[in-house]
């Protein structure tokens, strides 16, 4: 069992009358239990020259019996440095957000099993605002993997 | 204008054969520019009573639609099995379980664009604050 850890902390001097520090830590676990995540699709740094939306973790199988009700975590990050430049995230269609130069995310992801026959209701989804090349880095942390069968 | 930072760190040392060791700070800023955000619900706690009914936390008509909302939510439980489902424009994202922390944009660019949640039991305790960009 691995130990892996996810820190967040929050701090503004100015936000409100009261200094903001806030702060989080928490072992990653599997769903409903102590037991450590074991399962990381490793970091990717991905350059993408197109607006079209990109399926980020093509090798999960999202409907899953080994997906859903698990644990997986995923972390985004739009690394341009232009403040205008923004990625569109998406799961299955429905948009979450938009995450401009620099921004990152962190966010739970446990698709339930789904009627569809491809098994990509749940695909996480991204679409850069311009095609002239933009920086990204992600990651998945999780516990349930199945691989597509090979045609 | 307000400046406020995001840090998050994920560390292992033993969930791969080299330690992961990542660390970024974004500063919160409004859609397409340097200007930071002034605006938030400020950091708030919401005991789910009974039923286990979805709860909507924030209303996408109550936002100014397509732009850089971030949104923090932690789970309090100290039960290991109890979990939040998280639920955005009616599709489920995922749970988060005792002490899980998540942080994600928030474009509220529909009506239906709602942040809800779930919980699995009754009485559970989320923490939330929402920064806007309005």
């Amino acid at each position: 069992m691995a130990t892996t850890t996810a820190a967040i902390t929050l701090t503004s001097a100015d936000l409100l009358t009261d200094a903001l520090s806030l702060s989080a830590t928490k072992t990653l676990h599997k769903a409903g239990s102590t037991v450590g995540l074991d399962q990381t699709t490793g970091m990717t740094k991905a350059y993408l020259t197109a607006t079209t939306n990109v399926d980020i973790f093509p090798t999960l199988i999202e409907g899953s019996m080994a997906f859903a009700g698990k644990s997986s975590w995923v972390y985004i990050c739009n690394e341009s440095e232009d403040e205008t430049e923004y990625v569109i995230i998406t799961i299955s269609g429905n948009v979450i957000g938009k995450l401009y130069g620099g921004d990152f995310l962190w966010m739970p992801w446990s698709q339930s099993e789904d009627g569809h026959g491809n098994n990509r209701h749940g695909d996480i989804e991204l679409a850069p605002s311009v095609d002239t090349g933009m920086w990204f880095s992600w990651c998945c942390i999780n516990e349930g993997t199945e691989y597509p069968t090979a045609v | 204008m307000a400046t406020t930072t995001a840090t998050i760190v994920l560390s292992s040392t033993d969930l791969l054969s080299d330690e992961l060791a990542l660390s970024t700070t974004a500063t919160l800023t409004g859609a397409g520019n340097s200007t930071g955000l002034t605006g938030t619900t400020g950091l708030g706690r919401k005991k789910l009573a009974s039923g286990h009914a979805t709860y909507t936390l924030f209303d996408g008509d109550d936002y100014t639609a397509d732009k850089a909302h971030k949104l923090y939510l932690k789970n309090t439980s100290i039960i290991a099995d109890e979990y939040f489902e998280i639920i955005v424009n009616s599709e489920q994202i995922g749970r988060l379980y005792a002490g899980d922390w998540a942080f994600f944009p928030w474009m509220a660019n529909a009506s239906t664009n709602d942040i809800k949640i779930d919980p699995s039991d009754d009485s559970m305790i989320l923490e939330y604050m929402l920064f806007t960009d309005e």
